[in-house]
């Protein structure tokens, strides 16, 4: 009962803007008498909403798998070269600035290359795309995790006379696991966009993001919008995804 | 045999560049089983130096460590030490119980005989009931009373400590230093340890090691003849505050010796 309590007044704040912003969003709109094409009321992004639901449905699954394929593979590849330069560290100095650097550009427009390798109906440079993003993320985090044990913990196992093996396995991989669960929580939104843009260079017009800008070069902008709020959604459901696995991993640590 | 064998030990760290610093210069030191010996000084004296010289956590750059009449690298291949550090340095994913395991996983003992063993530590250091209690769910004095457990846990016939109770509070830190003294009494444990308290050292050591900075050496030894029985009320008692104000003395000398007042007593 108090539970629930403290859960309303945590949740009630945010609920009670959401819907003074929606309202004072539709009333503008009536008030001014907004057009359509220069903004759309929340009432009929609802109503597109519902209308179109199973064309959102389905194009949702389409950039939800890229996002989600590219994710899984991103954290697996990430996780693996993380080991490799955890290892050899003269490594880790030439590949860490350049997963910097890849951060600093504009790096979706790497699907356009892509699409030339991929025939023009393939996925492919999509979730490539979405794995190489999600790879520096993991990769960046994950390294640092496994490379940054306090000194004393080192001298500790130093003066154990610990083998590398043993280190790895009883001090430096659980020193990471906190870091794989904050990159993940990272990677798991950038994953959903990295879907979206991709899609924006080209290939089949079936995901979210493509939709989106069809739907705009039509000026059904209320359509765009409801695809948009779809595209919310799924960014959300990837993040609420990783908030429970890190959860988890912090029970299965408290037992 | 010596506990410990130190004889003309130099280190010097970045050796023949530029910035060479001169932590140790030509120290010897014996030190005897079941024997507390206490290093004090300055910061930059040398002592942590000192005390990871006797680990084999540094190598010295001439002059020979012996730990149990072996090698100190033979010695903390065989554990033949525990070392507790000032931070606690538990691992905050084990439990308390599994913390205190982790030297008898290393060394590859069975399930059965860690789980006995720490059980039998945390009798020693006296937190039975928080086996199960991750170390940030403990006070900090807990912390490092389970930091001395897990160093003690596989017997090692020499305990290693550089300012354990450092980040303490004074109350905590008291106590502690009561807790060393037991559990050191019933395990007959030889104890090298660091500390920046002269009380502290007083009342726990047999022997006072005083050490003066660049380059890091011995400049006095003040042997402490307190008995063996501490209690707090050891601290209120004449031979407490004479060797207080040796050590003192030994610190102060050297800081004459340091604006060119007092004489060398080296």
């Amino acid at each position: 009962m108090t539970n629930a309590v403290r859960l309303l007044g945590k949740v009630l704040p945010a609920v009670v803007f959401g819907v003074l912003f929606l309202g004072t969003w539709e009333w503008a709109v009536r008030f001014f008498e907004l057009k359509p094409y220069f903004l759309t009321a929340p009432s009929s992004i609802g109503k597109q909403f519902v209308s179109n639901f199973s064309f959102i449905r389905r194009a949702a699954t389409v950039s939800g798998t890229n996002a989600l394929i590219g994710l899984v593979a991103g954290t697996v590849l990430g996780v693996m070269m993380s080991f490799v330069l955890s290892r050899f560290r003269f490594l880790n100095q030439i590949i860490s600035p350049l997963a910097v650097a890849l951060n600093a550009v504009p790096i979706f427009v790497l699907v356009a290359v892509l699409n030339n390798m991929y025939s023009i109906t393939s996925e492919i440079p999509r979730r490539i795309m979405v794995l190489l993003v999600v790879y520096f993320i993991v990769l960046v985090n994950v390294a640092r995790g496994l490379t940054q044990i306090s000194s004393t913990h080192a001298e500790l196992m130093r003066s154990y006379a610990a083998s590398d093996i043993a280190i790895l396995r009883k001090v430096r991989i659980p020193n990471a696991l906190p870091f794989l669960f904050v990159s993940l929580k990272i990677s798991a939104p950038a994953a959903v966009i990295t879907a979206f843009v991709s899609e924006y260079f080209g290939g089949s017009q079936n995901g979210l993001g493509s939709r989106i800008s069809s739907n705009i070069a039509n000026s059904k902008n209320a359509a765009a919008w409801a695809y948009v709020l779809a595209a919310c959604l799924l960014g959300l459901l990837f993040y609420l995804f990783s908030v429970i696995m890190e959860s988890l991993s912090r029970k299965g640590e408290a037992k | 045999m010596s506990a410990v064998s130190i004889r003309n030990v130099s280190k010097a760290f970045n050796e023949g560049k530029s910035n060479q610093v001169d932590a140790l210069r030509e120290v010897s030191l014996e030190v005897e089983p079941g024997e507390f010996v206490s290093l004090i000084g300055p910061s930059g004296c040398g002592k942590s130096t000192l005390l990871r010289l006797i680990a084999n956590l540094l190598e010295p750059t001439a002059g020979e460590v012996a730990v149990n009449g072996k090698s100190a690298t033979q010695a903390r291949l065989d554990q033949d030490y525990g070392m507790a550090f000032q931070q606690a340095g538990l691992f905050d994913w084990r439990t308390v119980r599994k913390n205190i395991e982790l030297p008898l996983e290393l060394k590859g003992w069975d399930k059965s005989a860690r789980r006995a063993r720490a059980e039998e530590m945390l009798q020693l250091v006296q937190l039975p009931e928080f086996a199960d209690h991750y170390p940030w769910q403990l006070s900090g004095g807990m912390q490092q009373r389970i930091a001395i457990a897990r160093a003690l846990a596989a017997h090692p016939p020499l305990l290693l400590m550089d300012e354990p109770f450092g980040a303490l509070d004074e109350m905590t830190r008291e106590y502690m230093q009561g807790e060393l003294l037991r559990i050191c009494a019933a395990t007959g444990t030889t104890v090298v340890f660091v500390t920046h308290s002269i009380p502290e050292a007083v009342y726990l050591s047999n022997r006072v090691v005083v050490m003066s900075p660049r380059p890091g050496r011995i400049t006095k030894i003040v042997g402490v003849s307190l008995g063996i029985e501490r209690t707090e009320d050891t601290r209120n008692q004449t031979p407490f505050f004479e060797a207080i104000t040796a050590v003192r003395g030994g610190l102060r000398g050297m800081h004459a010796a340091h604006v060119g007042l007092g004489n060398d007593d080296r």
